[in-house]
């Protein structure tokens, strides 16, 4: 059983990564793209904390940054939420494509 | 100088009379005017314009622009009195009599004390072994980056002080005899006003101490000249014209010819000299003159002679307009339009000579021009004033002929006078004119007063002989009736014997006739110009020519005025002037008799002085050599004035004595012996061969033709010309209009519709809006609204902003 490095860690990350930008990019339903969001910030953590591990960081920054990350995501997905919520009011839908009065 | 400390006084006087009469002096002459002010009063209003235009009972119609009752109005003005009735209907103020005399007599008491401090200063000049003095007053002004300071300051010396006693002493006599000649006039007050303002600025023209000082004077006596021939303006003639308006502006126009020659004068002095002040101009003069040195004008070098031979030509410009020479006297005859007592005070006594007073003052100047014109340097200014002042009183004397008016004799008989002072000014005799001024201011006051009288006698005359008839018998010719008319006299010397006896001593003593003044006056010109040193004999033919017309028309009007019967009925009703008038008269006419003691010369072996510069002992002489510099300078040998004691001539003397009673008893005896008989006769003299035809030829008046008929509607047209033409066609329509106006329309119509309207409105505000408008339009289409649009944005710059740190900057 080999084992697992980093370069599994990275591989992981990419690939969580991939799946939440494209999940944003190519969904319309707003709470699968704030799940997408939440997958990439995620991919992100899991970044950090391979790296941390693997640099041997003393300080624990690259662990530390990671509670900074999933506090801004907790409070971004409270304000995301409320939006949609004010959102699915205005218009009875959540399909972001609906949601186009800024068009130029 | 404290000893002259009083002298501002002498202007003080006169002033305090101006500002008294014209404040409060209709109040007391008019009371009636003031009793109701809270009241309407419409009669005040109209007041001034109703009476005057009655005079010579000119017809009041509608047309003639005075708004007053459509009916006959022939109260005089003299004579209110006896028309109080009619006076009361039209509802006229009346002078009081009390209040004509308060306001009279303090103007005369004002003229009198200035006599009283000119008195005092001839004594304390007497006092001080006639050394004058400069009193200032205060600074006029002070320019110091020109070094140029005028002073208002007083100068006390032997010349201005005879000037002052002459102006203030013949102002005073002129004065009262003037309450009893104005009496009754609605603008009494008003009259005085003028005469005080007239002896205000008369004595700062004599008493100045620089050339500016003299000319606010000068120009102030211009200014009351002015007022005073208009003082009855409102006068019209038979046609409508106002005569007396006409001519106090034809007075004013003609001196102001002579004004701007003043003025280039002082422009040139103060450039040469940098003062006006008269002292240091003349002992610069002589300074630069002696040490031949150059001036700088205009960045040229000139001699000092040749400036001053410019200044003292524009100088006989400004003496000629205002002493009435040729080519200025046209003004003068006109004068005569003033009031009686104005004619012998402004234009025969005092501000008519004002222009010998500048010559004589100036003489430092005339005299380093002749020296300078006697090598042949510069041209010979002072030869040109004798001649000017010899031909003027040769050809005034002949008009003098042909003239009916009784002033108009007495006016040309003035520019005549005025004629042989300024050839005497001009020849170098400078004591000489002056002693002619002061006898000619005597008894040429004399005369107009008593022609005053005697046209007041006859007006009164006329005036009562009107009460006796109804306006319809009077004949239509009688509206023309002139008063000063020579030819409606006659015979009253048994009427007025007081003024028949005072106007023969001054007809007698301006024909020059022995021993009273103006024989000794007019014979030491004579015996000057006589002697051959001078070389100014043509100047004695034609000032002897001028003697023995001055005498034939002397003979010729006291024989029109006084003798033979009366051509008219108001002359037969004439009757003697009231004693206000005459005792004046009578004082005149004394020193008429006895003026020509002040300078009797003449017998040298009884006056020899040896120790004395000149010799002889001359009362005049004595007493002007103090301000007359050139006498010291040409004693010391610094100026060459040809100056030669006058002996007494004999032959001159006793030949023009022999001409003037031939001439005199000419006119009287032969020439006007038992003609003209009656009013519409012709002038006898125009009867005599040769020289009746040449006669009446000078009674058309030649220059004032001249001026009067090309000169001035010559001047006219080119003024019709110039303003018409030049200034509205030319100047404003077309170079305004057409040129300056539509080429600024055509500007701004380029700067509106071009550079604004396309330029700053199309390209900048614009253009702008609508470039931001097209690259908004480009812009707009990169704003799908579709969240995903900008996510795919955002996740591409990302991956552009990684490639960039990954690839090119790491």
């Amino acid at each position: 059983m080999a084992e697992v490095t980093i370069e599994w860690y990275i591989a992981l990350s990419t690939v969580l990564f991939t799946i939440g930008a494209l999940g944003v990019l190519m969904r319309r339903n707003a709470i699968i793209i704030f799940m997408s969001i939440e997958l990439m910030l995620n991919a992100a953590n899991l970044a950090f904390v391979a790296f941390a591990r693997h640099l041997g960081d003393e300080l624990l920054g690259g662990q530390i940054f990671v509670f900074f990350v999933m506090t801004v995501a907790a409070a971004e997905v409270a304000v995301g939420l409320a939006l949609i919520v004010a959102i699915f009011r205005s218009k009875q839908s959540i399909n972001i494509d609906e949601v186009n009065v800024l068009k130029g | 100088m404290t000893e002259y400390a009083f002298a501002p006084l002498l202007l003080l006087f006169p002033l305090i009379g101006v500002l008294f009469n014209a404040l409060f002096g209709r109040r007391f002459v008019q009371p009636a005017l003031y009793e109701g002010e809270d009241q309407e009063e419409p009669v005040a209003h109209d007041h001034a314009t109703e009476v005057h235009v009655d005079v010579y009972e000119v017809k009041t119609e509608a047309g003639e622009g005075v708004d007053v009752d459509h009916e006959e109005v022939d109260v005089h003005v003299h004579d209110a009195d006896a028309h109080g009735a009619l006076d009361q209907q039209h509802g006229e103020i009346h002078n009081d009599p009390t209040g004509e005399r308060w306001s009279g007599w303090f103007a005369s008491l004002m003229s009198l004390s200035a006599f009283g401090v000119a008195v005092a200063l001839f004594f304390s000049l007497m006092g001080h072994d006639f050394h004058g003095a400069v009193v200032p007053l205060f600074d006029w002004f002070r320019i110091p980056a020109a070094d140029f300071h005028v002073p208002w300051a007083m100068q006390i010396d032997t010349l201005s002080v005879t000037m002052m006693l002459v102006v203030t002493g013949v102002g005073s006599l002129i004065h009262i005899y003037s309450i009893g000649y104005m009496h009754g006039d609605p603008n009494f007050s008003r009259f005085f006003t003028y005469l005080n303002l007239f002896l205000f600025f008369m004595l700062i023209l004599i008493s100045a101490n620089n050339y500016l000082m003299l000319f606010v004077g000068w120009e102030g006596v211009g200014l009351c000249s002015f007022l005073l021939i208009g003082f009855w303006f409102d006068r019209v003639d038979d046609d409508g014209v106002p005569m007396n308006a006409n001519a106090a502006r034809k007075a004013f126009v003609a001196n102001r010819v002579g004004d701007f020659a003043m003025i280039l004068a002082m422009i040139l002095l103060f450039w040469t000299f940098h003062t006006l002040n008269f002292n240091p101009i003349f002992d610069e003069a002589i300074h630069l003159f002696e040490e031949g040195q150059a001036v700088s004008l205009f960045g040229m070098q000139f001699s000092i002679a040749t400036v001053l031979a410019a200044v003292t030509t524009l100088f006989l410009i400004g003496a000629a307009g205002k002493s009435a020479q040729i080519p200025l006297y046209v003004w003068l005859p006109d004068a005569m339009a003033g009031p009686t007592p104005v004619s012998a005070l402004i234009h025969a006594a005092t501000m008519v000579t004002s222009g010998i007073y500048l010559i004589v003052r100036s003489n430092v100047l005339f005299e380093i021009v002749r020296v300078a014109a006697e090598a042949g340097d510069v041209f010979p200014a002072p030869t040109l004033v004798a001649y000017t002042g010899a031909i003027t009183a040769l050809f005034a004397g002949l008009i003098a002929f042909t003239r009916f008016d009784i002033k108009k004799v007495l006016a040309y008989s003035t520019v005549s006078q005025l004629g042989f002072m300024v050839a005497a000014a001009g020849m170098g005799i400078y004591v000489a004119a002056m002693f002619h001024l002061i006898t000619h201011a005597f008894f040429k006051a004399l005369l107009f007063l008593g022609a005053g009288s005697v046209i007041h006698g006859v007006e009164h005359g006329h005036h009562s002989l009107h009460d006796h008839l109804q306006h319809d018998d009077l004949e239509p010719e009688e509206h023309g009736f002139d008063p000063q008319d020579m030819r409606v006299m006659g015979g009253l010397r048994h009427q007025m014997p007081v003024t028949f006896w005072v106007y023969l001593i001054g007809a007698l003593a301006l024909s020059g006739i022995f021993p009273l003044a103006g024989f000794w006056s007019k014979d030491e010109i004579l015996a000057h110009a006589y002697n051959p040193d001078y070389g100014f004999f043509p100047v004695y033919i034609i000032l002897t020519l001028a003697a023995i017309g001055t005498a034939f028309y002397m003979g010729r009007q006291v024989k029109m005025v006084f003798f033979g019967e009366p051509r008219h009925p108001a002359a037969e009703e004439a009757h003697e002037s009231p004693s206000i008038m005459t005792i004046p008269l009578i004082i005149l006419a004394v020193l008429a008799v006895v003026a020509g003691a002040i300078n009797i010369p003449y017998i040298p072996f009884l006056q020899e002085v040896p120790d004395h510069p000149h010799g002889f002992n001359l009362l005049l002489e004595q007493w002007l050599e103090h301000s007359i510099p050139s006498f010291h300078l040409s004693a010391e040998g610094l100026l060459n004035m040809p100056y030669k004691p006058p002996v007494f001539s004999i032959f001159v003397g006793a030949l023009s004595l022999l001409l003037a009673l031939g001439a005199f008893f000419l006119a009287y005896s032969v020439i006007y012996g038992k003609r003209p008989t009656e009013q519409h006769e012709e002038d006898p003299i125009r009867e005599v061969p040769v020289f009746g035809p040449i006669i009446s030829a000078f009674g058309v008046l030649p220059l004032d033709t001249l001026y009067m008929r090309y000169l001035i509607p010559g001047f006219n047209r080119f003024a019709d010309w110039a303003a018409y033409r030049l200034d509205w066609a030319f100047w404003h329509d077309f170079v305004h209009d057409n040129l300056i106006r539509d080429f600024f329309v055509g500007f701004s119509r380029f700067a509106s519709d071009v550079l604004d309207d396309r330029g700053v409105d199309g390209a900048l505000v614009e253009g702008s809006a609508r470039f931001t408008r097209a690259v908004a339009g480009v812009l707009r289409l990169t704003q799908t609204g579709y969240v995903r649009n900008y996510a795919l944005g955002l996740f591409l710059g990302v991956v552009v902003l990684l490639a960039y740190f990954l690839l090119v900057a790491g």
